[in-house]
């Protein structure tokens, strides 16, 4: 009994270019319906996908469109005393939203409008002994958050605040046997996550302590047949994870190792069309011959 | 949001989900709107409770209300007799299991399940056990139910051979097996420890290690995850 390869299909009817426009626009009225039923179920990461949208347009070369002074308003009023953003008004603090505020102020060069002496507080005040961070008072720990918080702190140029020896060091317990990272130690390896801990590791100066080559191999197959990636072995592929598996790839000097294998279909089916061509001239020139004599 | 496939309906289906989802939203809006207004007066009593389990039972991922239900537990804590708390606990583990059984993926689920052991007066630690055989029953690559068990066989300390039998019957009913596998590999070095070897593991259980994924070679070569864990046995 075979285990079917889990992978999608891509239809023929499915578009071959990108239509930018048609993504900026979606993002540009994205919100303007705020009784929309998936609007309002997502409030938990409005935060988040604001910052993806406002990162989509500044891509598109269209962030103009975006109502700046709104935007700011809405991420200062997501600040709490202690100094950590929730997702959204009223919502609690997280490590999470917080990173995005941080970045979404960034992206506007609006850092100035908010208490960053209150943030890096409370970043810092979240990390424990073995390094690690809680995403929030209720004690979640996942290396998700160890990116966010030293992500967070560079922006604000205030990275050496936390215990970097630290947080690398737990960042590393969570490395696996595939090179690959989990949320926790003993966690499974997840696309995730690891572009988490690399993304950490390289912020931090520590990226020596990945196998770039055993990673590297690990990302690459997350590559299925449809071109998808997927998040780990024998699971579908999720366009979210062209962009953790392809930045990881980036970030550790082996994106090329991705091109290649295009490349090398590219080269091969040259060379095979080659050898079929000179083999099909030469037995036409034999059975001329043989005609001819 | 992932995984959802797009499908196409009539004018007709699409307004009868609109006009169902709109009364949804209506029932979900006055809930929420009732359990700021709660928080801000300070209200943390079994009404927040019941109305937060109303829209978690929707939308668990709406985190800032397994908060909220965490502080009316840790109010609770203050007035409750132990076996008022215990049951109002137990209560919560049954609201649990259901959130589960509709999302097993959801984080703030898991996590609020934590605090839940880690706050009663008396935790079931086996009971969590066998729940984590069931949802790895429904899912076996479920890597918050493997998060949990890790965080269960931590506090109940349960030996890292039982589970590392645990890991073998997965691996020889099921089909996917990297989750197992993995687990494996972090218990071998715990069970069979060798500091002198690279894999930290001793070479006679890593010898035995081969044979046991070889079994898998031969029963379902197309599963990628025992040739991942075979590179490892290899040393690479």
């Amino acid at each position: 009994m075979g285990t079917p390869i889990k992978d999608v299909v891509i239809p023929s009817t499915a578009p071959k270019s990108l239509m930018l426009q048609k993504h900026a626009d979606y993002i540009a009225s994205y919100g303007e319906k705020k009784d929309d039923y998936e609007y309002v179920m997502t409030e938990f990461l409005r935060m988040n996908g604001m910052y993806w949208g406002l990162t989509g347009m500044a891509l598109a070369g269209q962030r103009d469109r975006m109502d700046r002074s709104e935007v700011i308003c809405f991420v200062k009023s997501c600040q709490h005393e202690c100094g950590g953003f929730s997702c959204s008004i009223g919502h609690d603090p997280h490590l999470l939203s917080t990173l995005s505020a941080v970045q979404i102020l960034t992206l506007y060069d609006a850092l100035d409008a908010v208490d960053t002496e209150a943030i890096v507080k409370w970043v810092k005040s979240l990390q424990q002994p073995d390094g690690s961070f809680y995403g929030d008072r209720w004690g979640e720990v996942d290396t998700r958050f160890s990116f966010c918080a030293v992500a967070c702190l560079t922006l604000l140029h205030r990275l050496e605040e936390l215990d970097i020896e630290k947080a690398v060091e737990f960042v590393v317990s969570c490395m696996n046997f595939d090179g690959a990272f989990g949320c926790r130690p003993g966690s499974e390896s997840h696309s995730g996550q690891v572009y988490c801990c690399v993304g950490m590791l390289s912020v931090t100066g520590h990226l020596h302590h990945i196998n770039a080559d055993q990673l590297g191999w690990w990302l690459c197959e997350r590559q299925l047949a449809s071109g998808g990636l997927n998040g780990r072995p024998e699971k579908l592929p999720d366009v979210c994870y062209s962009w953790w598996v392809l930045a990881s790839l980036k970030i550790i000097d082996r994106l090329h190792w991705v091109d290649k294998i295009e490349i090398v279909v590219v080269v091969v089916v040259v060379v095979v069309v080659v050898v079929v061509v000179v083999f099909v001239v030469v037995v036409v020139a034999a059975v001329v011959v043989a005609t001819v004599a | 949001m992932h995984g959802r496939l797009k499908v196409k309906s009539t004018a007709e289906q699409q307004e009868a989900k609109r006009k169902e989802r709109e009364k949804k939203l209506k029932l979900y809006n006055a809930a929420t709107t009732k359990i700021f207004s709660k928080k801000t007066n300070g209200e943390l009593d079994e009404e927040l409770l019941y109305l937060c389990g109303e829209v978690l039972s929707a939308n668990p991922d709406f985190y800032t209300l397994w908060n909220y239900r965490k502080e009316v537990f840790l109010e609770l804590r203050e007035s409750k007799s132990t076996t008022e708390l215990q049951n109002l606990f137990l209560s919560e583990l049954f609201f649990l299991e259901s959130c589960l059984k509709m999302n097993p993926k959801s984080y703030g689920t898991w996590h609020h399940r934590c605090f839940v052991l880690d706050t009663m007066p008396q935790p079931d630690w086996t009971r969590e056990l066998e729940l984590c055989n069931q949802f790895l029953k429904y899912d076996e690559r479920n890597f918050h139910c493997w998060d949990y068990r890790r965080f269960i066989v931590k506090r109940a300390k349960v030996s890292p051979e039982a589970e590392l039998e645990f890991s073998m019957s997965k691996i020889s009913n099921n089909f996917s097996n990297y989750s197992s596998w993995h687990y494996r590999s972090k218990l071998l070095p715990l069970i069979h420890p060798d500091p002198t070897q690279p894999m930290g593991v001793s070479e006679e259980a890593m010898l035995k290690e081969y044979e046991l994924v070889q079994n898998g070679f031969f029963t379902d070569p197309d599963d990628q995850s025992n040739w991942f864990y075979h590179r490892w046995l290899m040393g690479r």
